[in-house]
């Protein structure tokens, strides 16, 4: 087969890093992130249905530092992925384009996002 | 809708939408959940709320993981063959565990 050497988009090594497409190559991180945690989340309701031991056995590894910490980091991977669609479906129906509004609206959703795991976490 | 293109574009952001509360409920669920033990995690199932909640969650986040996997797949995969590879993996996975999630909560309420 020939081989297609078209560069593809967003062409990362060469690309220069701006807030907007940090914030934008963070909403495809946080979906490859989301899709492992929905994994987690299977399994987690099938240790329910598989009995006690199960559930116990998966709960203790929940708590752990590890556990912890994985659960912890999908909570804002979940709620930034949340935040950022917003903004996403916002500029789909044509709004917050202008780049103050589309900067704004990047910084509150970072922060937003952290403010959120913080209170659900350590509150 | 004709344009399969098209489709997949407007699926992506419907299932996103429908997500929005849902993902919402989650959090709630989560905070709910975090520190409860075999009985309390049961108790929760016990309303239709929780299952019907369960059960979409499963269902749109599985249809919205896979577009938009596969919409990274087809921006950083130049390989035909690990591509198409890739999103047979990525069905298999959007399929198989809602499927084992629902199976799991029709267990846990019957």
């Amino acid at each position: 087969m020939e081989k297609n050497l078209r560069p593809l988009s967003p062409h990362i090594q060469i690309y220069k890093w701006q807030f907007s497409s940090l914030l934008s190559i963070t909403h495809r991180l946080t979906g490859v992130i989301n899709t492992s945690g929905f994994f987690l989340i299977v399994i987690w309701i099938l240790s329910l249905a598989l009995g006690p031991e199960y559930y116990n056995f998966y709960q203790k590894f929940l708590r752990s530092f590890l556990g912890k910490f994985i659960l912890v980091g999908f909570t804002w991977s979940f709620i930034y992925h949340m935040l950022n669609g917003v903004r996403h479906l916002a500029w789909d129906l044509g709004y917050g384009y202008e780049i103050k509004t589309a900067n704004f609206s990047g910084i509150a959703v970072l922060l937003i996002s952290i403010l959120v795991t913080f209170i659900i976490w350590i509150i | 809708m004709k344009n399969r293109a098209l489709n997949k574009w407007f699926m992506q952001r419907a299932s996103a939408v429908i997500l929005i509360p849902i993902l919402l409920f989650f959090l709630y669920s989560l905070i709910n959940l975090v520190n409860k033990d075999y009985t309390g995690a049961l108790n929760f199932f016990d309303n239709y709320l929780s299952i019907i909640f369960f059960v979409l969650f499963l269902i749109f986040a599985g249809l919205h993981l896979k577009l938009g996997i596969n919409e990274i797949v087809e921006d950083y995969i130049q390989n035909p063959n690990l591509k198409s590879i890739l999103n047979k993996i990525i069905m298999i996975y959007s399929a198989i565990f809602p499927i084992i999630g629902i199976i799991s909560l029709l267990k846990i309420i019957l």
